[in-house]
């Protein structure tokens, strides 16, 4: 469902007018208080299976020095327990020390292909085998225990959000905007378009919150429009502006593109690396309060071979590593099983094995920090998932 | 006579209408289509515009001017490693030289291709060679793709786009760019010396992307191992004459060898007091002779038979990669997903399975004939629905307003950002699947947002061009239905009235 931000201003007018076309689109009843006492759950989507290894490398596993040594951030920062942290996430290393930041190194979802977008799908989907139309994210939001919201960050509707529950979406505007009589007139001609009105309402809620994007965002946008590593920041900061207003979603997504690292590895991670950490100091200045009750989990569809290819880059991988954050975390440790890099241990003899379930990670994070229940958690919204029970104490 | 038939035939299978079309296209409006299918109506013409080849020779020029300017102005350092990464300032003029030729050279391209879009008269054939551009997507995802992803679409897909299906496959698979798009370019045959001395091999990249994106699509049953096999049958082929500071892959290295011995005025052996071996010598030597050119390097490709998909491929070195391509393109699981992404383009985002099947036999009775296909896609009924259902995507958007307007293109030094924008800047697909074809990935409530300020934008501009009302007729045709002529007409001023029809439920859609 749809929860319409009650900031006054210029277009509520034009938004209260829609409350009733919007019920008809969502079939669910009007916004409630917030329920959630203020907490909050970001989901960050890595695209192209970020490199758990390079991110955070266990340095005191011997096999990881014969597999990539090049890869292995010599600056790396030790988090205790043989791990370590790419010098790329100086500010998430502070926060791991403050007990704000967490990892649950491999890591995986049910899928064992190598391919993108297949593996995307099914994250985002939450099944086990064929991809669903709707993603999990909107499953759950049909089964909040509390009228939860939630807001996608980027200009593309990403599948873990799609489905029956309206979800906002928002990403930095460059243009000038339409008047309000013409967003009356364009509301009245869609008015037999579901489609495109339920997107018209939705965005007309969204666009006061986030504001206009300054200039030093426009010139990243300049580059190709998506979200690569020039959009990390303002695409974070966004989520946080949402996520902090009075009566502002649960929930948010942000996608976070650019991760395929095939050739020229240790480059391109650095860079991607500290605009990532830079966006989630970001996140956290801009949430001010609220990130003492926010949980962040930032996840990639797999991770990469363990083996360096022949382009000082890697190949598709299996497990990868989650990154929790935020003040809700119980940080400063790691959680779940670590397979270790014996070449007995590798899947297929290439990859770092999954010991752990993604699923378990985000069943986790909603039970214990917007309070699904788990019969919810297991059918529906994760279908065919009860074996994976849901990782505890992440927050 | 039908001039709903006509609209049909200029918006959904061409590019939108342009004044005049709709009645052209009219009187027979499925031959005025298949009139389209004709090799040359799909290219655009390189006049003005740089090869490959071009691109890798001047920039090898510019590298060298490079190199002598750093014997030059190198400053004196005890540190050796920090002397030879020290970049002067006659250096840094020339690396941002290159790199503006390079993003001049893409604007150049997204004109041409814009220009062609928004005036042809073979709108169908133009939208025929996007799809499959699209089908082998490139992107200028780095400083060294951003001038070679053009030339790619002019050179390996519109020439091809009327052929066969496996010709199409054989030219975007070893066209430079594709080799360095998806990194063939630097995979090594494991087994080989070259593998052993600089402990670089195998990269899968495009193995998997052909057999997952390119031809038999995923879940059609191949392994690991599969991806494997063939990403050794296609080491070997590289790119000549990639020389650049600092190097990558297997190329670069030899060849920046070479240019830097050349630079430095010493002898050719440099490379054997390097223990390189006379071979890789010879094999510098090759690549340096063909910038820009797709190679062969049996040094670097993996020798000895292959087992792909339950055959074996002999050992034939130079042959093994393209009789393994010509097999894939004409398994029936290929023609399965080329049929479903072509009626997916043309028909609707969950296309009917009728239409899928017969577009699946005609490719593999005709040996996936491009042109067989695409009289197929226009001889199918269920494409000729009333009602547009196909949510365009941005970039068909701003070329079918162009056309629309009778404008020249739809892309100009200030639509860079238009385009960025609305999440489809040409030539940056977030990734090889392409673009997506579907509605949801770009109807959620930001892009409708973003179109919105875009259409009140470009209103303003094309405002002045006569009335909203004409405007529509001569775009929509009949497709236009009561309300939104309504809410055009009793706009409150042109503009108003353009941002409707601009955004209009059928405008919107093709």
């Amino acid at each position: 469902m749809t929860k319409a931000f009650h900031t006054l201003n210029r277009r509520s007018l034009l938004l209260a007018g829609c409350a009733v076309s919007l019920v008809a689109v969502s079939g669910s009843a009007g916004a409630a208080a917030p329920q959630s006492g203020g907490k909050k759950v970001i989901v960050v989507i890595l695209r192209g299976a970020m490199d758990g290894l390079s991110m955070l490398p266990k340095i005191d596993d011997p096999n990881i020095h014969e597999y990539r040594a090049a890869l292995i951030d010599p600056k790396a920062v030790p988090l205790g327990g043989g791990f370590a942290l790419h010098s790329g996430f100086a500010n998430l290393a502070e926060m791991y020390k403050a007990g704000q930041a967490a990892f649950v190194p491999a890591t995986a979802g049910p899928y064992r292909e190598r391919s993108h977008f297949e593996a995307q799908d099914l994250l985002e989907s939450g099944s086990v085998r064929s991809v669903t139309s709707d993603g999990w994210l909107n499953r759950a939001l049909q089964r909040a225990p509390a009228a939860y919201s939630a807001v996608s960050i980027g200009p593309v509707q990403p599948l873990i959000v799609r489905g029956k529950a309206q979800v906002a979406s928002w990403s930095p505007s460059i243009l000038p905007e339409a008047s309000d009589d013409t967003l009356n007139r364009l509301m009245e001609l869609y008015d037999k378009d579901t489609m495109l009105k339920a997107s018209l309402v939705e965005a007309l809620g969204a666009e006061k919150v986030a504001g206009k994007p300054d200039a030093a965002n426009m010139s990243s946008m300049a580059g190709g429009g998506r979200s690569g590593p020039g959009q990390y920041v303002p695409m974070l900061q966004a989520a946080g502006k949402f996520l902090s207003q009075p009566d502002g979603p649960e929930i948010a997504v942000v996608s976070l593109d650019g991760w395929d690292t095939h050739a020229g590895q240790n480059q391109s991670l650095q860079q991607r690396f500290v605009q990532f950490d830079a966006g989630l100091k970001a996140l956290k200045d801009t949430m001010g309060e609220a990130w003492s009750k926010t949980a962040l989990v930032a996840v990639s569809e797999f991770g990469r071979t363990v083996r360096v290819n022949g382009a000082q880059g890697t190949d598709h991988g299996t497990a990868g590593a989650v990154m929790l954050a935020g003040g809700a975390i119980r940080g400063g440790r790691m959680f779940g099983d670590w397979p270790t890099l014996k070449p007995a241990a590798l899947f297929e003899n290439r990859d770092l094995a999954p010991a752990n379930d993604a699923r378990a990670v985000f069943k986790g994070i909603l039970r214990e920090q917007l309070g699904w229940e788990q019969a919810d958690l297991d059918g529906p919204v994760f279908p065919d998932s009860s074996a994976v029970r849901a990782m505890p104490g992440l927050a | 006579m039908s001039l709903l038939q006509g609209a049909i035939a200029a918006n959904r299978f061409g590019l939108g209408a342009r004044p005049g079309e709709i009645l052209a296209a009219s009187s027979d409006p499925r031959g005025w289509l298949k009139a389209q299918i004709r090799p040359d109506a799909a290219v655009i013409s390189g006049d003005g515009l740089m090869s490959v080849v071009q691109v890798f020779t001047e920039r090898r020029q510019a590298y060298a001017d490079m190199a002598t300017s750093a014997v030059a102005t190198r400053p004196r350092s005890t540190d050796p490693a920090a002397a030879s990464n020290a970049v002067s300032p006659g250096q840094q003029a020339i690396r941002k030289e290159i790199q503006k030729e390079s993003r001049d050279g893409l604007l150049l391209e997204v004109q041409a291709r814009s220009r062609q879009a928004a005036s042809t008269s073979d709108p169908f054939a133009e939208r025929w060679a996007r799809f499959w551009s699209n089908h082998f997507t490139v992107a200028a995802r780095n400083a060294q793709l951003i001038g070679i992803v053009g030339p790619f679409e002019r050179e390996a897909i519109r020439p091809h786009v009327f052929g066969g299906f496996a010709g199409l496959l054989g030219s975007a698979t070893f066209h430079p760019t594709m080799l360095i798009y998806l990194d063939a370019n630097r995979s090594i045959g494991p087994s080989t010396d070259a593998a052993q001395r600089r402990k670089a091999g195998l990269n899968e990249n495009l193995a998997r992307e052909i057999l997952e994106l390119h031809t038999l699509g995923v879940g059609a049953g191949y392994s690991q191992a599969d991806v494997i096999e063939f990403a050794k049958a296609l080491t070997g082929w590289t790119v000549g004459g990639q020389a650049r500071p600092g190097g990558g892959g297997q190329g670069d290295k030899l060849a920046s060898l070479q240019a830097r011995g050349q630079a430095r005025g010493q002898a050719r052996g440099q490379g054997r007091r390097l223990g390189q071996g006379v071979a890789v010598q010879s094999a510098a030597l090759e690549l340096d002779a063909h910038p820009g050119q797709t190679v062969f390097m049996e040094a670097l490709h993996e020798p000895g038979a292959r087992n792909l998909l339950g055959k074996t491929y002999g050992g034939g070195a130079k042959q093994q990669a393209a009789v393994i391509l010509d097999d894939l393109a004409g398994s029936p699981a290929t023609a399965k997903h080329v049929a479903t992404k072509l009626a997916r383009h043309f028909l609707a985002d969950d296309p009917p399975p009728s239409a899928v099947d017969k577009l699946q036999a005609v490719f593999l009775r005709t040996h996936g004939d491009l042109a067989a296909l695409a009289r197929t896609v226009i001889d199918l009924d269920e494409a000729w629905g009333e009602a547009p259902v196909k949510f365009k995507t941005p970039e068909e958007l701003l070329v079918s307003v162009s056309r629309a307007a009778g404008l020249e293109t739809a892309y100009g030094r200030d639509q860079r950002t238009v385009y960025a924008s609305l999440a489809q800047q040409p030539f940056s697909a977030p990734s090889p699947a392409g673009w997506p074809d579907t509605a949801p990935a770009w109807s959620g409530a930001d892009a409708v947002m973003k179109r919105l300020e875009w259409a009140n934008n470009v209103s303003q501009r094309i405002s002045a061009m006569g009335s909203p009302t004409d405007f529509l007729d001569r775009a929509l045709g009949p497709t236009a239905g009561e309300a939104t002529r309504r809410a055009v007409a009793r706009a409150e001023s042109a503009q108003q009235g353009f941002t409707l029809a601009l955004m209009s439920p059928e405008f919107q859609r093709r």
